[in-house]
């Protein structure tokens, strides 16, 4: 008798833990895995907490770096802020989407417009901003319109999951899902046509972030804005960053141009970004024009490559840079 | 008989002397000051190289650094230093207010309002451009003032005062509703001497030189003219011509200096108070001596500015800034408000 109790008891205990786990498993999700079903709710963690969102959202407002990114994948825009940065990187169909989408926010994230945000009626606001630049949002205010997830950039190379991570929230996925493999496919074309050439060069980068009033250029490292692409075609950027810091400071630094020959001295080979049509920055320029810059070595040997497109922060931008890093390396194929 | 050669206050030919030797002095240190600033930067050179980079240049990287980085650089802290210096003797004697400085005829409002507008055109990409918006600004804002005010110093001074609030409003809002413009601005707004060696520099720099010489030829009437218009009459002294002249050189030696390096604050001011007691009452010499004392006030800043900070470079208006402030209270104390 008392066995069978037991055993009763632990039948019991078994099918209420188990409708436990079925209960907080439907609609809640720490990973921002969706959940399916109309009108249905998930938690998604985002830089502002775990926030209860729409299951599949049909009204979004993105602003920042979250705009190309939900343009790209296709996501419910009905708001978004003003992205001039991105706009030499965007195809033709997402550049007319993008014009022809209401702006509720300008450049800034301080020059967000609430009211024009309340007034698009979204179920669902993305904010793609760098974690200190949220303290510029009234997010509180944001709240009371709709759901907010933060989701903004920390390491230049870690748009690729942020950007998933933008569309997983406003439920784009899918779009998301073929243009990445558009990209990676290419991506490995290319690192096939240079594998006997570009993994064996030590390459490094000049940015065009230098501050020429400063004396300063700007060096990046591997996973930084102008080499992120590169690498995944095969290039091989060496040396690290000195004294790491926090975001891009991790993969890029700020040396004198007195220290051009002992930071780039030992490169077989130098990239350095250039405007998206291909004109020279004036940081860049400062760097290039000086004579020390003439006496590196990479220099001397002809083996400078100017890179377009390196700004890039969704797979579609970056199949712009792949392009250009193969336009920008081919003489390396000749040689 | 004309104010030539006077030396008032009762300074008389027995300080000669001991003038020729501070001025001399003032050289030694101005030329030590000089190798010490090219000696000194971001990557280290051995003191072999950097003599070997002035007397046998062979382009090696460390000769490169010393004398295309380094080298131009320091002149440029000599010659914006001299300029500077020199305009602030000249307005303080002009103006005969020990307060007045070169930015008081609106030059420094008048360059950050060109490069403001040019940066909103823009007109003003570039080191180049920059620097001609910033010549073009300083200069015609400093016309402007001398036009106005050129009866009186009261008149002077209460003008440029006036034109700096306007322009600096306009410019001001102008940069508050246009973000980019404010981004270009802000790194001219705070004087710097780094990375100016591949601007185009010879025009400001033979510009500052004329003019240096125009105020050592000028000074001999200025002597009469610090001793107020009346005397200066009597004395058989040219008021106008002098005073046209002088406000000339302050145009363009505060002009040229502002647009090559940024506003650099508190040298125009405090360069001629340093010297003002060793001259005795007289304005060549006064000239003189922050002709050597200015260029050594911004040497010494610059060094600061490099090594200061184990983060990197500040600029060099900034370090000026905190010298400037208590070498004033000094200068007070030292030699009292007299010497003012």
């Amino acid at each position: 008798m008392s066995i069978r109790r037991s055993s009763a008891l632990a039948g019991a205990l078994a099918g209420a833990l188990a409708l436990a786990l079925a209960l907080t498993g439907c609609g809640s999700s720490d990973d921002g895995t969706d959940s399916a079903g109309k009108g249905k709710t998930r938690v998604f963690a985002a830089d502002n907490g775990k926030i209860k969102i729409p299951a599949a959202p049909k009204r979004v407002v993105a602003t920042g770096y979250a705009v190309p990114a939900l343009i790209e994948a296709d996501a419910p825009l009905v708001g978004i802020s003003s992205w001039k940065r991105g706009e030499p990187m965007m195809g033709k169909k997402d550049l007319a989407a993008y014009k022809k989408l209401p702006k509720v926010a300008g450049e800034q994230a301080s020059e967000t417009n609430y009211e024009a945000v309340a007034e698009a009626k979204p179920d669902l606001i993305v904010i793609g901003v760098p974690a200190p630049v949220l303290g510029d949002i009234d997010v509180k205010r944001l709240e009371s319109i709709a759901p907010v997830v933060a989701i903004g950039p920390t390491k230049p190379s870690a748009w690729r999951t942020l950007s998933r991570k933008q569309a997983d929230a406003a439920g784009a996925l899918e779009q998301f899902g073929a243009v990445k493999a558009t990209y990676e496919a290419r991506a490995a074309e290319l690192k096939k046509k240079y594998k006997d050439v570009l993994p064996q060069l030590k390459l490094g980068h000049v940015g065009a972030f230098g501050e020429v009033s400063k004396g300063t250029f700007q060096r990046e490292f591997g996973g930084s804005w102008g080499t992120n692409v590169a690498e995944d075609i095969g290039a091989h950027y060496y040396g690290k960053v000195k004294k790491a810091g926090k975001g891009s400071r991790a993969v890029s630094e700020y040396p004198s141009v007195e220290e051009l020959p002992s930071s780039l001295g030992k490169a077989d080979a130098l990239t350095y970004s250039v405007e998206a049509d291909g004109s020279v920055p004036e940081s860049v320029k400062y760097v290039m024009d000086s004579k020390l810059w003439k006496n590196l070595p990479a220099v001397k040997a002809g083996k400078t490559f100017p890179i377009r497109y390196t700004e890039a922060a969704t797979y579609g931008q970056a199949m712009q840079t792949l392009d250009a890093v193969d336009k920008a390396f081919a003489p390396l194929l000749d040689s | 008989m004309t104010a030539a050669g006077r030396t008032p206050r009762g300074a008389g030919a027995g300080r000669a002397v001991p003038r020729t030797g501070l001025l001399a002095g003032g050289l030694v240190l101005l030329a030590a000051v000089a190798v010490l600033s090219i000696g000194i930067g971001a990557h280290a050179v051995p003191p072999s190289e950097v003599v070997r980079a002035l007397l046998d240049y062979r382009g090696t990287d460390d000769q490169v650094i010393v004398r295309d980085v380094r080298a131009p650089r320091a002149l440029l802290a000599v010659a914006v230093g001299a300029a500077l210096g020199v305009a602030g003797a000249l307005i303080q004697t002009l103006a005969r207010n020990p307060l007045a400085e070169p930015g008081i005829l609106g030059v420094t409002a008048g360059a950050g309002f060109a490069i403001t507008v040019g940066s909103a055109l823009g007109l003003a990409a570039g080191q180049a451009g920059q620097l001609g918006f910033a010549l073009i600004g300083s200069v015609l804002a400093a016309l402007l003032v001398a036009a106005v005010g050129r009866r009186s110093p009261l008149r002077l001074v209460l003008t440029g005062v006036a034109l700096t609030a306007v322009l600096s409003g306009v410019a001001l809002g102008l940069r508050l509703m246009l973000p980019d413009v404010f981004d270009v601005y802000r790194f001219w707004s705070v004087g710097s001497l780094a990375a100016r060696e591949q601007a185009p520099l010879a025009l400001p720099l033979a510009a500052i030189g004329v003019s240096l010489l125009g105020a050592l030829l000028l000074s001999r009437s200025l002597n009469a003219l610090s001793l107020g218009e009346t005397v200066a009459h009597t004395l058989g002294a040219g008021v106008a011509r002098a005073r046209a002249a002088a406000l000339v050189l302050i145009t363009v030696l505060s002009g040229a200096a502002t647009a090559v390096a940024g506003p650099i604050l508190f040298v125009g001011l405090i360069v001629p108070h340093l010297a003002r007691k060793p001259a005795a009452g007289s304005v060549p010499w006064l000239i003189l001596y922050t002709m050597v004392l200015g260029p050594i006030l911004l040497l010494v800043a610059d060094i600061g500015s490099r090594v200061l900070l184990s983060t990197g470079e500040v600029p060099v208006a900034i370090v000026t800034a905190f010298l400037g402030g208590p070498m004033l209270i000094w200068a007070v104390r030292r030699y009292g408000a007299g010497a003012l």
